[in-house]
């Protein structure tokens, strides 16, 4: 059995938000003159593991499915004469790169995932295998426009941040373990956004060979 | 975090497909000093201009669907040893920089909804998988150029604790108008062709196919990944840190695993100046003594396969005897540690491996003899 200790968490759940109110409500989490160039993903998700205060000797993990997808449906407009500022930031996994070259925050350990119905699981296998006493985990979507109506973008946007320790220290928020199994099932990054911001226990299947217990203190 | 590997994890098996062949054609092409890039319209049938491309024989640039890389990709892993992959004991690690994307470019513009099943990545890994064959337990990992170490990475913690019987990391990017088309808007794919670690006026990379595999145990195949290590920089989207501290903070760790190993280095080596500066000066001041190769000026950058195609050519050379060296770059160099020229590998002991991308990111792994 692996598991972690729920040391923080935060969830966004901006609903049908549009970008430009995603930016002004918060803006105030990014340095003056960064948030004009950031998108919606990386606002969400940078404002939810911004607060966790990264550091170089944690190990980050991020899913996300689709990434930047209206920054790539504005660069996919951009052709033929191709912008290189939408090139750069719709290439996954920007979301997290945009908060943490804007506060200069190097770290070792960087491992971004992307997947379908397996990819909570996928992401929390990675995270209680690594080597940092310290895990932040964190994901999320934009919510797409044409794409997502063609099923290559995400239909709905959310954001999450977790801080994972190996030891259980106090004031923990809660324990998530991993144990093999034979039970066949997946956890999606919606439905384990979903669950995390709901507060909600969980006992079951994630990914092929694995499931989940999640419990809150 | 470097993770010397005291239980070692052995590269059982590894193979590639680029523009050259498979893996022995493009080592023997590569020993020859061949070049695989030819001067192609960055935009394919739309033109553009002309640009230093690597594509596979017969290929072109433009997207088709289903995409026409699927044959050759078929072709590849046909060659890895026979597994129930993409069971919980056999799992898969797909990793890549672009994945399907280019089929988004290619719907918007012709409107032909059949390029929408390979257009984002799990969607196309996910048809990769049921042509494969493949079981449910497939991850994938998106880190621009250094998502083949992920896979590496995360398939040897597996390996080590005893999760995984074996572990299958495939890798592939193809060029499409759209990824050449962004490394244009960037300026460093011009129309110059790349020379690795040369000292000249301007900077310019190629862009190549590429598609490797590479099969992780705890035994087989000779050669042990003995230690790993990661560092992401976060200073700049598209630039390295100036005084070069990223590439020093990712070879610190390997430096007491290397110890006293008579090493030479595969580096990244695109052909961009900064970059290229960086990087060698590092290899230099830290493994003073080991030559310094890159292949990009013959392959281009093959982009989020590039770790994992220039591990099997590595491993191709450490069992033919003979590394090929620093093709399409004449002196001046930057550093004196770049071997320009294909050497014998006898007198060596271990191989080091890197790989940067975007956002600074580095990874690197060293590949001994068992």
């Amino acid at each position: 059995m692996f598991e972690r200790h729920i040391q923080a968490i935060r969830t966004d759940d901006p609903g049908r938000e549009e970008p430009m109110a995603t930016r002004e409500r918060l803006q105030g989490g990014f340095a003056p003159g960064a948030v004009r160039r950031m998108t919606q993903l990386g606002l969400l998700v940078g404002a939810a593991v911004g607060e966790l205060a990264p550091t170089e000797d944690d190990t980050v993990v991020y899913a996300s499915a689709f990434g930047e997808t209206r920054t790539l449906a504005g660069f996919l407009d951009s052709f033929p004469a191709a912008s290189p500022t939408l090139f750069q930031t719709s290439v996954h996994p920007s979301g997290v790169q945009q908060v943490l070259i804007g506060r200069q925050r190097s770290v070792r350990d960087f491992f971004p995932l992307s997947g379908g119905p397996y990819l909570a699981g996928q992401a929390l296998l990675v995270a209680l295998l690594a080597a940092t006493p310290r895990v932040l985990v964190c994901g999320g979507e934009e919510r797409g426009t044409w794409m997502a109506e063609c099923g290559v973008a995400s239909p709905r946007a959310f954001a999450f941040a977790l801080a994972l320790t190996t030891a259980p220290g106090e004031g923990a928020l809660g324990r998530l373990a991993l144990t093999q199994t034979s039970e066949r099932g997946g956890l999606s990054l919606p439905d384990w956004f979903d669950v995390l911001h709901r507060r909600q226990s969980f006992a079951g299947p994630v990914m092929p060979g694995w499931q989940l217990k999640l419990e809150w203190s | 975090m470097a993770c010397d590997l005291p239980d070692s994890v052995q590269l059982a098996a590894s193979a590639c497909l680029t523009p050259l062949g498979d893996t022995t054609a493009t080592l023997a092409a590569l020993l020859r000093g061949e070049r695989a890039l030819q001067a192609r319209p960055v935009l394919g049938r739309e033109g553009g201009d002309r640009v230093p491309l690597a594509l596979l024989p017969g290929r072109e640039l433009d997207e088709t669907a289903p995409p026409a890389w699927m044959d050759a990709v078929r072709t590849l892993l046909g060659a890895a040893p026979p597994a129930p992959w993409g069971d919980a004991r056999h799992p898969v690690f797909v990793t890549s920089s672009n994945f399907g994307v280019g089929s988004l470019y290619a719907y918007r513009r012709g409107g032909d909804a059949a390029h929408l099943a390979y257009g984002a990545p799990f969607i196309c890994v996910d048809w990769l998988r049921r042509e494969l064959g493949w079981g449910d337990n497939v991850t994938i990992f998106s880190h621009a150029c250094v998502s083949a170490h992920l896979g590496l990475m995360q398939a040897a913690r597996l390996i080590r604790a005893g999760l995984a019987e074996r572990a299958l990391v495939f890798s592939f990017d193809f060029l499409s108008p759209f990824v050449a088309g962004g490394f244009h808007a960037l300026k460093i794919l011009n129309a110059d062709w790349p020379a690795p670690y040369a000292v000249r006026a301007t900077g310019s990379i190629g862009l190549g196919d590429g598609a490797a595999f590479a099969v992780l145990a705890r035994d087989g195949g000779g050669l042990a990944i003995a230690a790993q290590s990661l560092h992401n920089e976060m200073f700049h989207f598209t630039a390295n840190r100036p005084d070069g501290g990223g590439f020093a903070a990712c070879l610190a760790p390997l430096v007491a695993a290397v110890g006293g190993s008579r090493l030479w280095i595969k580096g990244h080596g695109t052909g961009t100046l900064e970059a290229g500066r960086l990087e060698a000066t590092a290899f230099a001041r830290i493994f003073p003594r080991a030559p310094l190769v890159g292949w990009k000026g013959s392959l281009g950058h093959t982009l989020g396969s590039c770790g994992l195609v220039e591990l099997a050519l590595v491993a191709a050379a450490l069992r033919a005897g003979r590394a090929p060296g620093t093709i399409g770059s004449t002196t001046p160099m930057m550093t004196d540690n770049v071997a320009l020229e294909p050497f014998a590998t006898a007198g060596y002991d271990a191989v080091l491996c890197a790989s940067n991308a975007f956002g600074g990111a580095h990874a690197a792994l060293l590949l001994r003899h068992v």
